[in-house]
């Protein structure tokens, strides 16, 4: 029962999804069911997020209260999904500071802490790549050696000063790296990734409407 | 140029290349983290103009906003993390810019939990002020729904359904720009800015299925996966990186925060290619003297 019940669930769901698609949406039964069991996904999607903040409140104030190692930032966690949260749900009419628009007490948090901060774990980036460059990337093999020159010549190109550098070899050098290099090998490839994803996604679908994969129930 | 700029910059280049050096003979990588802070910091206090070449992916984009009637409804998305804010923003700004210039009503919507809505606040009320629109009449923000799959979907039947009130929490009946806007049938384009999967969901489910056709501005490490649907006519153009936006800046002919940040863009790509080549030179050296000492 544990597993038959979502089994068949997902299974409607899916058929509705697959069998919408060749309906007309204003005058078929299953047309007009589409939008429904949309807006039902659009429902248990909101209830997921919940169930997240819910997961990582109980997991860190767990450490918190055992005073496990780190706890300090447990308890930061904590306390930054509460400051964060609970002014965003109160009502605008109680105060213009609640809710999350322009001005309110979420919108500074996030334009002021939350995004200087990832903005700079993300510029971080490019140190360990100018060091990486520096101590990894070597031409150990030809197909190491063909990788370094196409990331090169790539990385030139997409610079201003490098592209004034790569017309000073040959007017026409930058136009070949896009026409060749990333709208040819580039784009051949990428084409094959794709499909070969598109496939597998449509595999692993019908392999979870049918039931033969069930890991998303934790089996 | 000016001779002052040119004996800054060599300066520059110079103590770039010490940095690097000592990093070899130290071995420590600190060195190497200074250069490129450097590099960085250095072209934001004396700025060196470069010219940017348009690329055709770009010039794509720009033709089909161009193309559009005065006053149509088009669709751009804030599908972005705060992470990736000095590439993805300056392509919001530009295309905002050109968008509104063109007196089209925009629509902003975005995928993303964390700060997607503030961010598409944000950014499209300072370029309304600046270009004199008014929300509600000239945009409109939507904001963030859960679960982007069923959220693409839903807005193809009904926008309302899916999103019954703006991002502030207004009714979308009360406001005058959606009596025009119900689906994607009144939608002319859609501009995706990216920086994640979400726009192969744009061509797939909104391109493919309701025909409105999509153009996107991804980050530069995920621009080189799109080429191939630019090369299918199912992108209608694409910004690639800080590079893009740069050139979008250019087309639209206000050049805002990418052009400034392109020299620094440029002078740390050029220190890691330099990084590369001689960290490449030291092996082949290193190599070529272990071989003579086996040998001998």
């Amino acid at each position: 029962m544990k597993t038959t019940v979502p089994v068949i669930i997902a299974f409607l769901a899916g058929l509705v999804m697959v069998l919408a698609f060749f309906f007309d949406p204003e005058k078929s039964f299953v047309g007009r069911l589409e939008p429904e069991v949309l807006r039902w996904v659009t429902i248990v999607g909101g209830f997921t997020l919940l169930l997240g903040v819910v997961s990582i409140i109980r997991v860190n104030y767990g450490g918190v209260h055992r005073r496990s190692s780190g706890w300090g930032y447990k308890l930061a966690t904590v306390v930054s999904v509460f400051a964060m949260a609970i002014p965003a749900m109160l009502p605008t009419r109680m105060s213009p500071l609640f809710g999350n628009g322009p001005g309110s007490i979420y919108d500074w948090l996030f334009n002021n802490i939350d995004a200087p901060m990832m903005s700079t774990m993300f510029a971080m980036l490019a140190f360990y790549i100018a060091s990486a460059a520096f101590r990894a990337f070597r031409a150990r093999s030809p197909e190491a050696t063909l990788l370094l020159v196409t990331a090169v010549l790539v990385m030139l190109w997409r610079v201003p000063m490098g592209e004034a550098m790569l017309k000073g070899i040959h007017h026409s050098l930058p136009e070949y790296i896009n026409t060749y290099i990333m709208g040819g090998a580039n784009l051949a490839v990428q084409r094959g990734i794709i499909i070969g994803a598109a496939l597998g996604a449509a595999a692993m679908s019908l392999r979870i409407m049918l039931g033969i994969e069930r890991t998303y129930m934790g089996n | 140029m000016q001779a002052w700029l040119i004996i800054a910059y060599g300066l520059l280049i110079v103590a770039g290349v010490a940095l690097l050096v000592f990093a070899f003979r130290t071995g420590d990588r600190r060195y190497l983290y200074l250069a490129v802070l450097l590099f960085v910091v250095f072209p934001v206090v004396i700025v060196l103009k470069f010219p940017t070449e348009i690329s055709p992916e770009t010039q794509l984009l720009y033709d089909a906003v161009e193309k559009l009637p005065d006053s149509s409804n088009v669709l751009l998305t804030f599908d972005y993390y705060a992470s990736t804010l000095a590439e993805t923003e300056p392509m919001s700004r530009a295309t905002l810019r050109h968008l509104f210039r063109k007196d089209c009503r925009v629509l902003t919507m975005t995928t993303i939990p964390l700060g997607g809505p503030s961010i598409a606040e944000r950014v499209t009320r300072e370029i309304a002020a600046e270009m004199g629109k008014v929300y509600g009449v000239d945009y409109v923000n939507l904001g963030y729904k859960a679960n982007y799959v069923a959220v693409l979907k839903g807005m193809g039947s009904s926008i309302e359904a899916i999103y019954p009130t703006d991002n502030s929490g207004t009714p979308l009946a009360k406001l005058p720009m959606m009596s025009r806007i119900k689906n994607y049938a009144d939608i002319s384009f859609i501009i995706a800015i990216a920086d994640n999967d979400i726009v192969s969901y744009w061509i797939s489910i909104v391109r493919a299925q309701y025909g409105t056709p999509v153009g996107t501005g991804v980050t530069a490490v995920s621009a080189p996966q799109y080429y191939a649907y630019v090369g299918a006519g199912q992108l209608t153009g694409m910004l690639g990186g800080m590079k893009g936006a740069a050139e979008y800046e250019a087309l639209v002919g206000h050049p805002d925060r990418a052009t400034k940040g392109m020299t620094a863009q440029s002078l740390v790509h050029l220190f890691i290619i330099f990084s590369v080549v001689a960290g490449n030179v030291i092996f082949l050296i290193q190599k070529r003297r272990a071989g003579a000492g086996g040998q001998a």
